[in-house]
């Protein structure tokens, strides 16, 4: 994501003001009285080989990214290059051979593998559909992809109900990797599988991506997992993006309000260590009425007039991006030091809210 | 000594299906002290959720509680809740035992208004008014910080966000006073950053009333952060049982460590690959012989693994841990 990508070699991905808002009917005529603003306004670029962890909470647009990168959902603005392909003008032929390169893994493999589909014609069928191969070149292609997910090739000719859920999510990657694709779009592809089995899934991904030179979209709302696998991060919140940067900077040194709270609010396992927790107010408001100014300001703690007022452009920190009026403010007090700018921010955050007892607003 | 709060021993709930007998819950012994917090954590099908249902007898058909006790103790009086009346166990549910599930949306009823719901519970229990109960209600939803309060009274259960509808169920749980809250992953639903107003409210509220919670998770980490002591479950068992800090400190069954270890972070992502449990939890019609986790287990031996069934032995002082070789594993 830094500039130095930039000047060595085009990214794989290149998503630009990308803009999905669904609109909203009411009345006789079903005029259009509004629109949801799910996705408003997200850039961000992925190199060949590397995953982009987009993290957020429920409701922020984060799937709908993912979705409208695939035009599985129609986006209404922005710019998306696959690979020098602007994927948003091609026409439904030129569009089908771009989604064999790039395949998405969908969160519930209880609801993504039809449960009347044997296991071989769920793997057939995108090759059927994308014309890879005769009958017999064809299963040895499926058979590789589940040698590559760990499942044996007896699987073929059962059906999804007799597989558990971190097998099927298995099946659900096999699908995927059948046709060869280089890009993945991961859309919380274990967030319905428990610990042990979510280790095992995750330590397979890591190294498919190793070793067919995958480029992923990870959608996660589980921070660790997200610090796991990704090389860079964006953090989502109301259809945009507030903070992105490596994983390592993002995590040592996260500048937005609601970065900080978004990683303190996450348990840990250290019971001695305990951090102090930021908690805010509130709830995530309506994509359909975005508040004015910086959209995250009705629950930031260090909130100001300005905040309230205009929109916070983005500061590019040497590739850790970020749009917060008063992080910038400080950054600038601090001399361009980030590690300096996150502690002050992390100390007036702690201060704000400690010991406030007042209700919680309702929005 | 005192009775302790709840005493649950032996309990063994099972399942008739087509199946065979299934023992959900095999044999589980957990007690809690008043205003304590006790984690009890599994991954799912561990018995972890129906082991919170027999406690209030709320299993049905074809479930049962085969054997085992539950006693219930409050100013010097005890009750079994496995063989107690109907009629007694009523005033224990939502009175003496407050609930709080994991999805308020369908545990809420959408045709009733959140104000009645809180004061419906209120006037099971105590002899008030009806304006006396709507007034208690108010009082409720001040308490768990539910913000404009009189006018959520009259709002129905959709016209609220997931957080203020897990407030609402709180609001409930403690509408009279109980004094043992069982929360079945009250936060599992939420998200991170409602997770933690929700944790934090429980904290809050749990050291000003001094309630008693059973708190029912799989995640690791809310009983990090929530609990004083902590039970892991496994096919039916428990497996391991300390105070929280022993237990996230030195933790010594197989099992434990595991989960302990798969846990991904950012620390973990230059040293290989992450620990891994292979294989999955045994459905109840599958459980193995021997030690249940002996088939999934890197330390198993032959034939004491897979032969006799390990007890829940005192390793120290407080950590009980149900495996063979616990000491010869962890020194």
């Amino acid at each position: 994501m830094s500039e130095q990508n930039h000047q060595m070699k085009p990214p794989l991905l290149h998503v630009k003001g990308l803009e999905t808002h669904f609109p909203i009917k009411k009345g006789l005529l079903r005029r259009q009285v509004g629109s949801v603003k799910a996705v408003d306004g997200v850039t961000f670029d992925i190199p060949r080989g590397k995953t982009l962890g987009l993290v957020g909470e429920s409701g922020c647009g984060k799937t709908t990214v993912g979705r409208s990168l695939l035009r599985l959902v129609e986006p209404t603005g922005g710019e998306v290059l696959f690979d020098k392909h602007a994927v948003r003008k091609e026409n439904t032929r030129g569009l089908r051979s771009l989604r064999r390169r790039m395949q998405i893994v969908f969160q519930d493999p209880y609801g993504s593998l039809n449960p009347r589909m044997k296991i071989r014609s769920i793997l057939e069928e995108g090759l059927i559909l994308h014309r890879m191969g005769e009958e017999r070149s064809r299963l040895k292609q499926m058979e590789q992809a589940l040698e590559r997910t760990g499942l044996s090739p007896t699987v073929l000719e059962r059906y999804p109900h007799e597989f558990s859920g971190g097998q099927r999510q298995r099946i659900a990657i096999a699908r995927a990797l059948v046709l060869k694709p280089e890009f993945l779009v991961l859309d919380e592809p274990v967030s319905a599988l428990d610990v042990s089995i979510q280790a095992q899934v995750i330590n397979l991904l890591k190294e498919l991506k190793q070793e067919l030179g995958l480029t992923y979209l990870f959608i996660s709302h589980d921070l660790s997992v997200v610090e796991y696998l990704a090389d860079n991060v964006a953090v989502m919140y109301l259809g945009q993006i507030v903070e992105s940067a490596d994983v390592g900077q993002l995590c040592q040194q996260p500048l937005h309000p609601y970065t900080l709270a978004l990683f303190s609010a996450v348990p840990s396992v250290e019971v001695k260590n305990r951090r102090q927790r930021i908690i805010l107010t509130g709830d995530v408001p309506s994509p359909s009425r975005p508040p004015a100014g910086c959209r995250f300001h009705p629950r930031c703690p260090l909130a100001e007039r300005v905040c309230r007022e205009v929109e916070p452009p983005q500061v590019d920190l040497a590739g850790h991006r970020f749009h917060c009026h008063v992080a910038s403010r400080e950054l600038e007090r601090c001399g361009g030091d980030a590690a300096e700018t996150s502690a002050v921010m992390q100390a007036a955050i702690t201060a704000a809210t400690s010991g406030s007892t007042e209700p919680h607003s309702a929005v | 000594m005192a009775a302790p709060l709840l005493e649950i021993k032996d309990l063994v709930t099972v399942f008739h299906t087509s199946k065979g007998r299934l023992p959900a819950v095999d044999g589980v012994s957990l007690t809690i002290e008043r205003g304590q917090t006790l984690g009890l954590v599994g991954e799912s099908g561990c018995g972890k959720s129906v082991t919170a249902m027999s406690t209030l007898r709320l299993v049905s058909s074809p479930g049962r509680i085969e054997s085992g006790s539950i006693t219930f103790t409050r100013d010097g009086e005890s009750i079994d809740l496995v063989t107690a009346a109907e009629k007694q166990l009523r005033k224990v549910r939502g009175g003496r035992i407050g609930m709080i599930f994991q999805e308020p949306m369908t545990s809420l009823n959408p045709v009733f208004t959140i104000g009645n719901q809180i004061a419906e519970v209120v006037q099971l229990h105590r002899k008030v008014s009806r304006s006396e109960a709507r007034s208690r209600a108010l009082e409720m939803l001040r308490l768990v910080r539910v913000a404009d309060p009189e006018q959520r009274l009259d709002a129905y259960p959709h016209q609220l966000s997931g957080g203020m509808r897990q407030r609402v169920m709180i609001a409930i749980a403690l509408a009279c006073e109980p004094d043992l809250i069982i929360a079945d992953e009250p936060t599992t639903a939420l998200d991170v950053t409602i997770q933690a107003q929700i944790l934090e409210l429980l904290d809050e509220l749990q050291s000003r009333l001094g309630t008693a919670i059973l708190l029912i998770t799989h995640d690791l980490g809310v009983v990090a952060e929530t609990c004083d002591d902590v039970a892991v479950m496994y096919a039916g068992r428990i497996v391991e049982q300390a105070s929280a800090v022993e237990l996230f400190s030195h933790p010594m069954h197989p099992y434990t460590k595991g989960l302990l270890q798969a846990r991904p972070n950012v620390d973990a992502r230059d040293s290989g690959p992450l620990a891994t449990i292979p294989g999955m939890v045994p459905p109840p019609q599958d459980f193995p012989s021997g030690c249940r986790f002996h088939p999934r287990c890197s330390h198993a031996r032959k034939p004491e693994c897979n032969e006799e069934s390990p007890s829940l032995r005192e390793i120290s002082s407080g950590h009980f841990v149900r495996c063979h070789f616990a000491e010869e594993i962890n020194s």
